[in-house]
C-alpha cells in the first residue's frame, strides 16, 4: 500500500511544475466548469499513473488536472472512484493519500446527492456540516500507518468550521442559496426505496449519496482541512416518489455547477 | 459472470426448461405444498447445474422444479441461497439472472420473517410493500452489464404495484389475512437482540429477515416485476423476548404454508 502511494506520487511529481496546496474532487456532472477555471494546466490521465484505479462510470472522466486558480496551486480530480464500482476503500482513498504526499493542505469536495430534506428543492446546494457513514467498509481498516495519522482519527469536526464559515459568507455575498446539513453515504448502486428514504430521514440525514465520506475519512486521518458541497439533484419524497433517470441527475448537477464553481473559486482565493 | 450465467441457462434449457413464464422462490419451511401443485414436473438438482451454488441450509432442499401450474409454465426454486451461508450476493442472485434469461416474466418470492409489528401475530402473512436493505453488500457492486440493466436502478417501486393489487384482491376473496408492510434485510445468521428489534422498528420496519432483498434488487435491475410475501414466524417483542428455536419457526411456517400456496396459485392463474 505505502509503496503504491509512493510510486504514484513520484510518477506525478516528475510531471508537474509546482506542488499543489489545494485538492478538488469533482462529482457527478460537476467536472466541466471548474476545470475551465484552472490555468497553466498539466493533465495526467488516471490510466497512466501506476496503481491508480480507473473510473468505470461513464459520466466521470478519469484525469488529474494540475494548475493555478486565483494564484493558488491546485490539483483537481475529474472523475472520482466509488465503492459500488467494485473498488476497495483503499483504492478509493489512494488519490487522497497521493494528494497529501504532494503537499495538499485543503480538500474541496463536490458531489451529486439525493435531497431528503423536504424544505429544500433539487438544484439547490447543501454544505456538508456532518455525515453519517452507512457504507460497509472503511478506508482506514487494516494496518494503520502512523506516518499518515492516528489509529483512531477524531471525527468531531470532519468538515472544517473555518472553511464552512468562509463558504457561507461567499454564498451570502454571491446570493447563492446554500443549505447546511448532514450527508449520509450508502453503498449503492441501486437507488433507495421509499422505506429507505424514511429511514435515512429518521436518523437525521438531509442528503444521501454514494461517495465523499471515504475521501473525507482518509483526508481527516492525515489532518487535511476539508469541506464538501452537495448538489441536490433529485427530491426524494417517499410519499411522492418518481422514477429517477441518471440523465436528469446529471442535467440538474450541470445547471447548479456554476454556483459550486463560484463558491470554490471564492474560497480558494481566501486560502 | 455473464459466461457463468449463460452456461447455467443453456444447461437448463437443454434439460427441458424451455419456456418458463413465472419464477417462484420458496423460503424457509415453505418448500412443500407449492411444489405439489406443479404438474408434470422436471426436477433438476442445484449440484448438477454448472456454476450454481449449493444450498447449505438443512431444511432448504436444493432443486429447481419446472412444470405446469394452472396452465402456466412455472419454474420454482426449492431452497434459496443466503448471504450468511458465505456466498457473495452475485452467487445468491445468479438463479434470478438465469430465470430471466430463460424467459421468466414474473417473480414470486416467499420468506420466513420475524414480526416486529405489535398489531400482527406470528402465523399471519405480510405482503412486502417496500424494503430496507441493511445487508453489507449489494449484488450490483462491480462492473455493470448494460445487457441486464442500468448502472443505478430505480427503486421507487421494487415490488410491482400491479401484482400486489392482485394479491390483495385474492386474499380478500379467499378470506386470508394479508398484512402489508416493510421488510428489512439483515446479514444474520445470528438472530436480533432486543436493542436491534427496537432499532429496526424505529427506522420503519414491520418484519426482519435474511433474504429476499438481493433477489429483488437483481430482478428490478433486469426489469422483472416481482412480489414477495413474508410468513411471520415469530413475534419479536423487545419487551417480552423469548429464545426462538428454529424448529418452532419452521413449524409456524409450515402452518401458514397452505395460505401462501393458495395466494400464489391463484395469482399465477391471473398472469
Amino acid at each position: 500500500m505505502l509503496n503504491q502511494i509512493k510510486e504514484a506520487t513520484e510518477f506525478i511529481r516528475k510531471r508537474i511544475t509546482q506542488e499543489p496546496e489545494v485538492g478538488i474532487i469533482l462529482g457527478t456532472g460537476l467536472g466541466n466548469r471548474m476545470v475551465e477555471e484552472i490555468e497553466e494546466q498539466v493533465v495526467i490521465n488516471y490510466n497512466s499513473i501506476p496503481h491508480f484505479p480507473i473510473t468505470t462510470v461513464a459520466t466521470h472522466k478519469g484525469q488529474l488536472i494540475f494548475g493555478k486558480v486565483r494564484g493558488k496551486s491546485v490539483m483537481a480530480m475529474r472523475g472520482r472512484l466509488h465503492y459500488y464500482e467494485g473498488y476497495s476503500m483503499h483504492q478509493i482513498s489512494l488519490p487522497i493519500r497521493v494528494m497529501h504526499m504532494l503537499g495538499v493542505q485543503y480538500l474541496l469536495v463536490s458531489n451529486a446527492a439525493g435531497n431528503i430534506n423536504l424544505d429544500w428543492k433539487k438544484g439547490e446546494l447543501m454544505l456538508l456540516e456532518d455525515h453519517i457513514n452507512l457504507q460497509p467498509d472503511n478506508p482506514l481498516r487494516g494496518e494503520n500507518f502512523e506516518f499518515f495519522g492516528p489509529r483512531f482519527p477524531d471525527m468531531s469536526e470532519p468538515y472544517s468550521k473555518e472553511l464552512n464559515k468562509k463558504l457561507l459568507r461567499i454564498a451570502k455575498k454571491e446570493k447563492i442559496n446554500l443549505h447546511t446539513g448532514i450527508y449520509a453515504a450508502v453503498q449503492g448502486p441501486s437507488l433507495e426505496t421509499r422505506a429507505e428514504y424514511r429511514y435515512l430521514r429518521t436518523i437525521g440525514a438531509d442528503a444521501v449519496g454514494m461517495s465523499t465520506v471515504p475521501e473525507i475519512l482518509a483526508a481527516r486521518h492525515m489532518d487535511i482541512a476539508c469541506c464538501a458541497i452537495s448538489v441536490l439533484t433529485n427530491d426524494c419524497d417517499p410519499d411522492n416518489l418518481h422514477r429517477v433517470e441518471l440523465q436528469q441527475i446529471v442535467d440538474t448537477a450541470a445547471t447548479s455547477e456554476e454556483n459550486v464553481v463560484k463558491l470554490f473559486m471564492g474560497l480558494i482565493e481566501q486560502l | 459472470m455473464i459466461r457463468e450465467i449463460k452456461e447455467a441457462t443453456d444447461f437448463l434449457y437443454k434439460r427441458g426448461i424451455e419456456v418458463p413464464e413465472v419464477g417462484v422462490i420458496l423460503g424457509t419451511g415453505l418448500g412443500n405444498l407449492f411444489v405439489k401443485e406443479i404438474k408434470k414436473p422436471i426436477v433438476v438438482n442445484y449440484n448438477s447445474i454448472p456454476h450454481f451454488p449449493i444450498s447449505t441450509v438443512e431444511y432448504h432442499k436444493g432443486q429447481l422444479i419446472y412444470g405446469d401450474v394452472k396452465g402456466k409454465k412455472v419454474l420454482a426454486m426449492q431452497g434459496r441461497f443466503h448471504y450468511y451461508e458465505g456466498y457473495n450476493l452475485q452467487q445468491v442472485t445468479l438463479p434470478v439472472r438465469v430465470m430471466k434469461l430463460l424467459g421468466v416474466q414474473h417473480l414470486l418470492i416467499s420468506n420466513a420473517a420475524g414480526n416486529l409489528n405489535p398489531d400482527w401475530k406470528k402465523g399471519q402473512l405480510m405482503l412486502i410493500d417496500d424494503h430496507i436493505n441493511l445487508l453489507p453488500d449489494n449484488p450490483l457492486r462491480g462492473e455493470n452489464y448494460e445487457i441486464f440493466g442500468p448502472r443505478f436502478p430505480d427503486m421507487s417501486e421494487p415490488y410491482s404495484a400491479a401484482l400486489n393489487k392482485k394479491l390483495k384482491q385474492i386474499a380478500k376473496a379467499k378470506k386470508i389475512k394479508l398484512n402489508e408492510g416493510v421488510y428489512t434485510a439483515v446479514a444474520g445468521p445470528n438472530l436480533e437482540t432486543r436493542a436491534e428489534y427496537r432499532f429496526l422498528r424505529r427506522i420503519g420496519s414491520d418484519t426482519v429477515g435474511m433474504s429476499t432483498v438481493p433477489e429483488v434488487i437483481v430482478a428490478n435491475h433486469m426489469g422483472l416485476p416481482c412480489c414477495a410475501v413474508s410468513v411471520l414466524t415469530d413475534d419479536c417483542d423487545p419487551d417480552n423476548l423469548k429464545p426462538v428455536n428454529l424448529k418452532e419457526i419452521v413449524k409456524v411456517a409450515g402452518k401458514a404454508e397452505p395460505k401462501l400456496t393458495q395466494l400464489y396459485v391463484e395469482l399465477i392463474k391471473t398472469l
